[in-house]
C-alpha cells in the first residue's frame, strides 16, 4: 500500500499540474483563436461570393430538410448571401470525410445556383500529398464550372488528383452534397424564406 | 561553465539528433518542404525540448523510476499542447499548415529520449544546455533540409505571402526534391556533409596530441 502511494503521488501531482497550466493557456488564447477562427471563416466565405455579406440559416426545420438532402456529408452552416439588400446566392459549409478526418469546406452558390467557389477552410490531410487539393489550384478551379441544377454525376466527372484520392472525394462529396440540398431545398426557399 | 558550453556543443555536432542519433526523423521529413514551416517547427521543438529538460531534471529526484515514463509524456504533452494553442492563436496561417505534427511533437523520440538519457540524470543547468544544444541542433538541419528542398524543389523560399528569393524563371524545379524520396536523397547527403565536419574537427583537435 505504502509503495503503491509512492508511485501514485507523483503520478497525480504531475496532472494536476499539467491540467492547471493548460487551463491557464486555454483561456488566455481562447478568445484569440476564436477571433482567428472567425475571420479564417470569413475570408474563405468572401473567396467564394465576393463583396457579400453573409447571414446564417437558423430555422431548424429548414436544416432537418438539409441534413436529409446532404445524407452522409454534414452541412455545419448554410448562410444567405446578400449584396447590397439583393439576393446574391448562398454558401454552405460542410464537414466531408477525408483522409484524415473531417474537411471543412465552403461551397459558394450564386443566384442560378451554379457553384461560384470552394474553398477548405481546415483539414487534417498528408502534408504535401493531400494537401494538393489546396496547393494544386487547379483542383479547386474546376468546381465553378458547375452549372445550375448540377448533380453527383457532374461532380464525379470532374478530375481527382492522382495519388490523393480520399482528399479528392472529401471535396468532391461535399460539393455534391450541397448540390442536393440547392435542390431540393434552398431552390424552393422564395425571397421571402430566409428568416 | 565549460562543461555547460560542452554539452551545448554536442547536440549541435558530434550529437546532433538528425545527423547523428538519427532520432525524430519522420516529422522532420515530413516538414520539410517549406523554409517557414521548417523554421517554426524548429522554435516549437526547441521550446518543448529545453523546457521539459529543465522540468524533468529539476524534480527528478522526486520521480520514481518507475513512473518516470507516464510522467515525461504528461510533462511534454503539456507543452506541446501550449505551443499548440499559442500558435493557433498568434500564427494560423502557418499552424494551418504544421497542423498534426505540431501534437506529433508528443512522440517525438528527440525529446522522451533526452528526458530520459540526459535530463533524468544531470543537473539543471546541463540539461538546460543539453536541451538548447539539441534542439538547435535539430532546427538548423531542418531548416537547411528544407531551404535545399524549397528553393531547388519549387525555385524559390517563401515567407508567409513574399517570396524571399528565387532562382532565374528559366529554372524548371524536379517535384522529386517535395517529394518524399526527394527528403531522404537531400537528407542522405547532409549526413555525409556532417560526418565530414565532425571527423575534422575531431582530426584536428587529436592531431597536437599524436605528434611529440
Amino acid at each position: 500500500m505504502k509503495n503503491a502511494l509512492r508511485l501514485v503521488i507523483p503520478v497525480l501531482v504531475t496532472c494536476v499540474v499539467a491540467a492547471a497550466g493548460l487551463a491557464l493557456t486555454y483561456k488566455v488564447t481562447e478568445p484569440k483563436i476564436a477571433e482567428q477562427d472567425r475571420l479564417a471563416e470569413e475570408r474563405s466565405l468572401q473567396a467564394v461570393l465576393p463583396d457579400a455579406t453573409f447571414t446564417c440559416l437558423e430555422s431548424s426545420r429548414i436544416q432537418d430538410d438539409i441534413d436529409a438532402a446532404a445524407g452522409a456529408v454534414d452541412v455545419l452552416d448554410t448562410f444567405h448571401a446578400e449584396i447590397g439588400g439583393e439576393h446574391a446566392g448562398w454558401a454552405v459549409k460542410v464537414a466531408s470525410r477525408g483522409y484524415g478526418g473531417p474537411m471543412v469546406v465552403v461551397i459558394g452558390l450564386d443566384t442560378s445556383g451554379s457553384v461560384s467557389g470552394v474553398t477548405i477552410l481546415s483539414h487534417n490531410e498528408t502534408p504535401g500529398l493531400g494537401t494538393k487539393v489546396i496547393t494544386d489550384e487547379w483542383f479547386l478551379e474546376q468546381f465553378p464550372t458547375l452549372e445550375a441544377g448540377f448533380t453527383d454525376a457532374d461532380v464525379r466527372g470532374l478530375d481527382a488528383i492522382s495519388g490523393t484520392t480520399k482528399s479528392s472525394n472529401g471535396v468532391r462529396n461535399g460539393v455534391a452534397a450541397v448540390g442536393r440540398v440547392y435542390t431540393e431545398v434552398l431552390s424552393g426557399l422564395g425571397e421571402g424564406g430566409f428568416e | 561553465m565549460s562543461e555547460w558550453f560542452r554539452v551545448f556543443k554536442q547536440g549541435l555536432s558530434i550529437e546532433n539528433p538528425l545527423t547523428v542519433l538519427m532520432i525524430g526523423l519522420c516529422a522532420t521529413l515530413a516538414v520539410s518542404t517549406q523554409f517557414q514551416n521548417a523554421l517554426f517547427m524548429g522554435f516549437a521543438v526547441i521550446f518543448v525540448l529545453t523546457m521539459s529538460n529543465v522540468l524533468v531534471s529539476v524534480f527528478r529526484r522526486l520521480i520514481p523510476s518507475e513512473v518516470r515514463i507516464p510522467i515525461f509524456i504528461v510533462v511534454i504533452a503539456s507543452f506541446v499542447t501550449i505551443v499548440d494553442l499559442v500558435m493557433k492563436a498568434f500564427v494560423p496561417s502557418v499552424y494551418s499548415v504544421l497542423g498534426i505534427w505540431i501534437p506529433l511533437i508528443v512522440v517525438n523520440c528527440v525529446i522522451l529520449g533526452r528526458a530520459e538519457a540526459f535530463a533524468y540524470q544531470n543537473t539543471v543547468g546541463l540539461s538546460a544546455a543539453d536541451g538548447l544544444g539539441m534542439g538547435i541542433g535539430y532546427s538548423a538541419v531542418i531548416v537547411l533540409l528544407a531551404l535545399i528542398r524549397e528553393l531547388f524543389g519549387t525555385g524559390r523560399i517563401v515567407w508567409f505571402d513574399g517570396v524571399l528569393f528565387s532562382l532565374p524563371a528559366g529554372y524548371a524545379p524536379p517535384s522529386l526534391l517535395l517529394l518524399f524520396p526527394g527528403a531522404f536523397l537531400v537528407f542522405a547527403f547532409m549526413i555525409v556533409g556532417a560526418r565530414w565536419i565532425n571527423e575534422r574537427f575531431e582530426a584536428r583537435k587529436e592531431a597536437p596530441a599524436c605528434r611529440p
